[in-house]
């Protein structure tokens, strides 16, 4: 698996609508491929991978398979962090506003619908759609007011690649390592979370400890996928489930193979974007072939209770 | 001095957010032993339960092994004690085995894999629990009884002291539901602390050394089955008539409901009827007429008689006589007057001999339209001669006076149910 994930990164580097296979010769080329298009197939995977891994945590920890991290607003809430700071500062601290969003997002869906530690599927998946919208609407707001920084903001919200720099790449590197890292050593706290807290706490985990853990790292990841590359749905949603359908539900091999797969998938779609659709927005890949998926995944959830 | 005890609770109180549930409860579980919680439903069981586990902060003193169990990092809580729950969900398609070896998670390094040994603690915990064909199948696709003996293996393999059970049972057919008990004895045999609660009260009267009733979230019973599962205290905390007896199969007290009244006849008051019986011809009777909002007596009864006992058990006045010996003058009296204050008397046909042959004769003098008998099915009376035919006669001449007679309970019930009180006065 790691072998096909490097062979994507390798393929798709050398994939582009300005031509096809190794480069021949020239400074031209060489800048394309080392300059544009290395660092956004990088970041790329880096975003994918951090999303993905942050779905399956966030599914682990609800204990619903349902869960990704757009659905429950955490994306919404970085879109509007990151419209705050284009219309207010400019265009500054944009991650960190993204990610003080992202965080605020999740902390308002889990004390309205974790109410004492009891989740229910409904009520997890309404709080999120309406945080969802609440946070959409402010960024609706902002986009009405913002004038010339309409534009930004559409970025973010329809989620791309096209500014993807060399630092962006490194920045979701040294936060998919660390959080990465943290989610794939906690492995089996999710396994036993997935099955509920108080069972956790049965079977020797710290709970809240990993509650607080997995919500933090998951966190980390999305606000920083979404302050690199705007809000791209179903990578977190989709991608645990065709993990847990290869490699079965185990916790400790869907984190790391999550970090392949959801990379992968993202880089796919991004060279898809750029080379056949005149770099159409990823986020609207993404959603195009999520939410067929989604459906069916409703579907088969209906057919096996 | 605490040491002995496994879980030692002192004025504990607990409950969710401001709704106390839990309240000032002292108990303590000693190794070796296999307790039971009972009480109605919402009494706070299952949350006394995990008040013990930690799952429910609580204020009062709580002991493990003579530690508070607040010292424990959780990790040393999940190798002091297992937990199972009544269900579980079920959102991720785990393997039996995948979900049973998380018990060895408390005992392993998340940077460690898990040894060869941990994989065989838990097979021998799927064993026990007869779950060990089901290893390799997707928790999803299991039934709810399958699914609680998998939760049973799980905390097995965690291989604590204690033990906690919610309802073990709750899903398990009879012959699983012995299995797991059996298990628990067996487990309480070499040491473990095991406590569980029950909804079954058999159940738990079968199984366990000792119960504890909880009412209100307040212990209201502490003992052993026969202590604690008394009809008396049965009323008070589930409302409930029950008859109580010691099981002739298994020496264990057992309780049977009995179904309560549900309304009165026309005159607002239940019908007045005797019932006369003996050598056990009329516990079943009497057990069948119990629920049917009655006011029984019984007549003249040895105190060795069976239905003497179900007299006792079920709180019917009757005439006790002592057992071999002619009946006295005064009780004969006594009996009469009973039978004068009938609206019905159900002569449940009983072998009759030369001592209480007076009791039939007594029958003779009051009004045969009140009197039913009833004659067990494919029976004659003279079966049930043996005071040289004249109990036989004695039978024959009620029926030929106008007694009527059934074969059937629900013979009984059509002949009791047309009369009402004072038609006889």
């Amino acid at each position: 698996m790691i072998a096909a994930a490097v062979l994507t990164i390798v393929l798709c580097t050398f994939t582009g609508p300005a031509g096809f296979g190794i480069p021949s010769a020239g400074q031209g080329a060489a800048d394309i491929v080392g300059g544009i298009r290395l660092p956004r197939v990088l970041a790329a995977f880096f975003v994918g991978a951090s999303l993905a891994v942050a779905g399956a945590a966030m599914q682990a920890l609800f204990k619903n398979p349902m869960a990704d991290p757009y659905i429950l607003g955490t994306s919404s809430g970085g879109a509007l962090g990151a419209s705050l700071a284009i219309v207010f500062l400019g265009g500054f601290f944009v991650p960190i506003f993204a990610w003080i969003g992202a965080v605020v997002a999740i902390l308002i869906v889990w004390s309205i619908a974790g109410r004492r530690g009891v989740i229910s599927v409904e009520t997890l998946l309404l709080t999120g759609i309406a945080v969802s919208f609440f946070f959409s609407a402010i960024v609706s707001f902002l986009i009405a007011i913002a004038g010339q920084n309409v534009h930004q903001i559409i970025f973010w919200l329809m989620g791309g690649f096209w500014n993807a720099s060399p630092s962006d790449a490194i920045l979701s590197a040294c936060i998919l390592v660390p959080a990465g890292a943290l989610l794939f050593f906690m492995g089996r706290d999710l396994n036993a979370l997935s099955l509920g807290e108080e069972t956790a706490a049965h079977l020797g985990i710290d709970a809240t400890r990993a509650r607080w853990a997995v919500l933090g790292g998951s966190t980390l990841l999305v606000a920083g996928a979404v302050s690199i590359a705007g809000c791209i749905g179903f990578i977190g949603l989709v991608t645990p489930h065709i993990v847990r359908m290869l490699m079965g539900p185990d916790n400790r091999v869907v984190i790391p193979a999550c970090i392949l797969a959801g990379g992968m998938l993202l880089v796919i779609s991004d060279t898809l974007a750029r080379t056949f659709f005149s770099d159409l927005p990823v986020g609207i890949i993404t959603a195009f072939i999520g939410a067929p998926f989604f459906i069916w995944l409703i579907h088969q959830r209906g057919m096996a209770t | 001095m605490n040491d002995k005890y496994s879980i030692h609770a002192q004025n504990l109180h607990a409950g969710y957010g401001t709704i106390e549930i839990v309240k000032s409860v002292s108990c303590t579980f000693a190794p070796g032993t296999f307790t039971g919680i009972i009480g109605p439903n919402g009494s706070g069981k299952t949350t006394l339960l995990r008040t013990f586990s930690r799952v429910i902060p609580a204020s009062g003193i709580l002991l493990l092994d003579g530690k508070p169990v607040s010292d424990y990092t959780p990790a040393e809580l999940g190798m002091a004690l297992g937990f199972v729950p009544q269900d579980e969900g079920r959102p991720f398609p785990y393997t039996v085995m995948q979900v049973v070896l998380m018990a060895r998670y408390a005992r392993t390094s998340r940077f460690a894999a898990l040894v060869p040994e941990d994989y065989a603690r838990c097979h021998r915990a799927l064993a026990d629990t007869g779950v060990s064909h089901l290893a390799d199948r997707s928790i999803r696709t299991l039934s709810g009884g399958e699914w609680q003996r998998v939760l049973i293996a799980r905390s097995l393999a965690q291989d604590t002291k204690v033990l906690l059970l919610d309802e073990p049972t709750s899903h398990l057919d009879l012959s699983h539901q012995s299995d797991i008990l059996t298990l628990m004895r067996r487990l309480a045999g070499s040491g473990s602390t095991i406590v569980g609660v029950f909804h079954d009260l058999n159940l738990a009267a079968l199984y366990c050394d000792r119960l504890i009733m909880i009412q209100h979230g307040e212990l209201v019973a502490d003992g052993t089955p026969a202590q604690v599962l008394t009809p008396k205290k049965i009323r008070e905390v589930y409302g409930a008539d029950v008859v109580t007896s010691c099981h002739p199969a298994t020496g264990r007290t057992f309780l049977m409901p009995i179904k309560t009244a549900n309304g009165t006849n026309s005159a607002g008051k239940p019908l007045n009827v005797q019932v006369i019986s003996g050598g056990g011809s009329g516990s079943d009777l009497l057990h069948f007429l119990s629920g049917k909002c009655l006011s029984l007596s019984l007549g003249i009864l040895a105190t060795t008689d069976t239905d003497y006992l179900t007299a006792q058990a079920l709180d019917i006045p009757c005439v006790p006589v002592l057992p071999f010996s002619p009946i006295p003058a005064h009780a004969l009296e006594k009996f009469k007057r009973m039978l004068s204050r009938a609206d019905r008397i159900i002569l449940s046909v009983h072998p009759v001999g030369t001592g209480n042959l007076p009791v039939i004769g007594a029958l003779s003098e009051v009004d045969p339209a009140r009197i039913i008998i009833h004659l067990p099915e494919g029976r004659d009376f003279s079966s049930y001669d043996y005071a040289k035919g004249a109990a036989a006669a004695a039978f024959e001449n009620l029926c030929a006076a106008g007694a009527q007679c059934t074969t059937s309970y629900d013979g009984i019930l059509q002949h009791l149910y047309p009369v009402t009180p004072g038609t006889n006065e």
